[in-house]
């Protein structure tokens, strides 16, 4: 509350300066309006008791308790550029009375949570306070803000980013990742170096030769645990990791049509939890484990084909910057997360497709039932499209799309008693997650096209549906089928109807989803979409997920509207996910940038 | 909530000015280039900016539009498309097969950790912006088919 009074004490000058008339005063206040820059996002939720679903609850008891069904997660973002070179910024965020559903929980009422000042010039970009960052593709260090998850782990701290020459580009940083409204206990720092050869000397044939190397490290103190059931037993902290040493290198090569990026990480040795299975979890004592990951992407494209495949070992890849928030079940909104392990699937768009996902595996459990090391799998995609005025391709073209995903545990054996294990280098365990998928575009016309689905997978259920692998569980196969067509009317008229099928024989069984959506023009767009679990066993269970809308968009402004029936579950963006619980009401959101 | 309510009159009394200055934030082109927008506005004196993502699909459908039209739109304009991947570290490698499998003809660029996205304050993609002479001129979020036709009025009209 008190930062809140402060920035608005700050910004009442600027808005009373809107409020004078004067033409010197003027020509200052466009100037300054000039130099402002922001957005604004807001999102509403009005929950609302279900016949079917029953009351409103949240799983959080203490937030149940007080009974809120009007909640409001808002984020204003303002940046001020003076000087030529100079920008400072600051980004409120405001979860009024209470954070939407299944949001970190630490996320209640107004503050401000990113502020900096940033200097930047051809050569050097300087930001004191809070920053985002990613060395490579961020297997050891990524720092990003993703407000559908209630994600944002800025550093605050120091950042110089250096490019003295073309080809040569250094960073350094130093700071404290968000977590919520406040910052970790651990320190973080960190060294990028980025080499550019092909602009230093001449390769034939190669069209990009990039090196990259980069360290982060963590320090965190650390205060040995007394043991309240025998006093006597001391922690012993010889060579207990207090600093955490990790180190990546990337190399990035193009030739011709081909293209190669890889990068492998080691990270350094950190600590462990025992199982929450075994009572409450305890510090491993005097056991400590690396983790490494290897990236590989390699693809072959041309103009009207391009394939890709990617190849993906981690092996105790979860890293945060508090200690604490690696202990079992401590951390269920995967706050403070240093690195960036998503899981490498296709993010499908028909609702059907988002039941079974996949969640990256890179942790390391040694429990007293068995053990989890990491994963290792890969994906296919291939893009191609028919030649217009062939057979297939007709008049204006047709596009298809493959894509094939395959992960599976990293094969290890585990010694509990001892607590430790042993993986094997490239061996696959077992599957965790297969999904085979084709999309085939065609457009009939100038104004009507068609866009046919089908997707094939199968997944590890208890992973699917709580998010956390358990050993040999059953396994869900799934086939979804979906077709839709887009009608294009005049005045920027259109009409799309899309109808999706999944079928299985585990979980819920059979669902069928249907969705119309009308634009009237640029501006307003209005749809109705249902998925229904037809299919279900049990019949009070044979629930509608119904949804209505409509949309306004102007300019940098968007408004939209929404009532219905929310699925529960696994609701990921970017392969990282969160589980939301089923719930019913009006939503409003409102985003603009000015 | 009443601080909310602050928040809201704050927007209100801001939104009253228009974005003009260009962002400084750094993109990269297919072959690892850094550049800016500004950069590219200093050779370029009408183009078009579209940020879009591979798992995008209105995005996609834009860009796909776009480039059916884009030799008639070349031809009358002289106006270039610059489209902007906000794909991060999980789906950029899509980029190049894919631009490459549809047969797009825009220049590619990549802004892999959001830098531009933020500094433009985009909630979502797509995001389509007219740029004349380093000045944001028009914002339009979200595509629906048909808009690449009121697109090209506007670039008409700055032309």
């Amino acid at each position: 509350m008190n930062k809140t009074a402060i920035i608005i004490v700050i910004l009442i000058p600027f808005l009373s300066f809107s409020q004078e008339k004067g033409t010197e005063k003027n020509t200052f206040i466009n100037q300054f309006l000039n130099n402002l820059t922001g957005s604004f996002e807001s999102n509403a939720h009005w929950y609302i008791n279900d016949r079917t679903l029953g009351r409103f609850e949240d799983p959080n008891p203490e937030f149940d308790l007080k009974n809120e069904h009007v909640r409001v997660n808002s984020y204003l973002r303002l940046d001020y550029s003076f000087l030529d070179n100079f920008t400072v910024g600051l980004q409120t965020e405001s979860y009024e009375p209470l954070p939407l559903l299944s949001y970190y929980p630490g996320y209640i009422g107004t503050e401000l949570s990113n502020y900096y000042v940033n200097f930047r010039n051809n050569k050097l970009d300087i930001t004191v306070g809070h920053f985002y960052e990613q060395f490579g593709s961020g297997l050891l260090l990524r720092a990003f803000e993703e407000r559908q998850l209630g994600l944002n782990n800025a550093i605050r701290g120091g950042r110089i980013n250096y490019r003295p020459t073309n080809y040569l580009n250094f960073t350094a940083l130093y700071g404290k990742n968000r977590i919520g409204f406040e910052h970790s206990d651990g320190d973080v720092f960190g060294l990028d170096l980025g080499l550019d050869l092909i602009k230093v000397m001449d390769i034939e044939g190669l069209s990009r030769f990039k090196l990259g190397a980069s360290y982060v490290g963590k320090n965190e103190n650390f205060i040995a645990p007394v043991d309240e059931s025998d006093p006597d037993n001391q922690f012993d902290t010889t060579n207990f990791p207090e600093l955490i040493n990790s180190y990546a290198f990337s190399l990035d090569i193009d030739f011709g049509k081909f293209f190669i990026n890889s990068e492998y990480s080691i990270k350094g040795k950190d600590i462990l939890y025992s199982s929450a299975s075994l009572g409450l979890p305890k510090i491993i004592e005097g056991k400590y484990f690396d983790g490494n990951a290897i990236l590989l992407t390699t693809g072959y494209t041309v103009k009207g084909f391009g394939v890709s495949g990617t190849f993906r070992r981690l092996e105790n890849m979860t890293s945060f910057s508090d200690r604490q928030l690696l202990k079992p079940a401590s951390n269920p909104f995967g706050m403070g997360s240093l690195n960036y392990t998503p899981a490498l699937t296709k993010q499908h768009d028909y609702s059907l497709s988002n039941i079974y996902l996949y969640q990256a595996q890179s942790g390391l459990f040694i429990q007293n039932y068995g053990g989890q090391a990491g994963e290792i799998g890969g994906q296919f995609d291939f893009y191609y499209s028919f030649k217009k005025g062939s057979t297939i391709g007709g008049k204006y073209g047709t596009k298809l799309t493959a894509n094939l995903s395959y992960w599976s545990l990293l094969d290890a054996t585990f010694d509990q008693s001892n607590s430790s294990y042993e993986a094997e280098l490239f061996k696959f365990g077992e599957k965790l997650y297969r999904d085979v998928n084709f999309e085939l575009k065609k457009k009939w016309s100038k104004n009507w096209s068609s866009v046919l689905f089908y997707q094939n997978l199968a997944i590890n259920k208890n992973l699917a549906i709580e998010g956390s692998y358990i050993p040999n569980d059953q396994q869900i196969n799934s086939n979804i089928i979906a077709a839709e067509t887009t009608r294009k009317l005049s005045n920027g008229r259109s009409i799309r109807l899309e109808a999706q099928h999944l079928s299985t024989e585990e979980d819920k069984k059979n669902w069928a989803g249907t969705t119309l959506e009308y634009v009237a023009n640029r501006n307003f767009a209005f749809y109705i979409a249902d998925i229904y679990n037809y299919g279900n066993d049990d019949d009070d269970d044979k629930v509608h997920f119904y949804n209505l809308g409509g949309s306004f968009t102007k300019g940098a402004t968007r408004v939209s509207l929404n009532y219905g029936r929310q699925r529960g579950g696994l609701f990921c963006v970017g392969g990282v996910c969160r589980i939301v619980p089923e719930n019913t009401g009006l939503t409003l959101n409102f985003t603009t940038a000015f | 909530m009443k601080n909310f309510f602050y928040l809201l009159a704050l927007i209100i009394s801001f939104n009253l000015s228009a974005q003009e200055n260009l962002p400084t934030s750094k993109i990269e082109t297919l072959d690892g280039t850094t550049t800016t927008l500004q950069e590219i506005s200093e050779k370029n004196d009408l183009f078009v900016v579209s940020l879009w993502a591979t798992w995008c699909v209105p995005c996609k459908n834009e860009l796909d539009a776009i480039n059916d039209v884009y030799p008639d739109w070349q031809e009358e304009t002289n106006v270039k498309v610059f489209a902007i991947s906000v794909d991060d570290s999980r789906t950029v490698s899509r980029v190049k097969p894919l631009i490459n499998g549809k047969a797009w003809e825009f220049t590619i660029l990549l802004d892999t950790n959001n830098d531009l996205k933020r500094e433009l304050g985009a909630a979502t993609v797509p995001l389509t912006l007219i740029i004349k002479k380093g000045q944001v001129v028009y914002r339009h979020s979200g595509y629906t088919p048909g808009a690449e036709d009121a697109l090209f009025e506007e670039i008409k009209k700055h032309n």
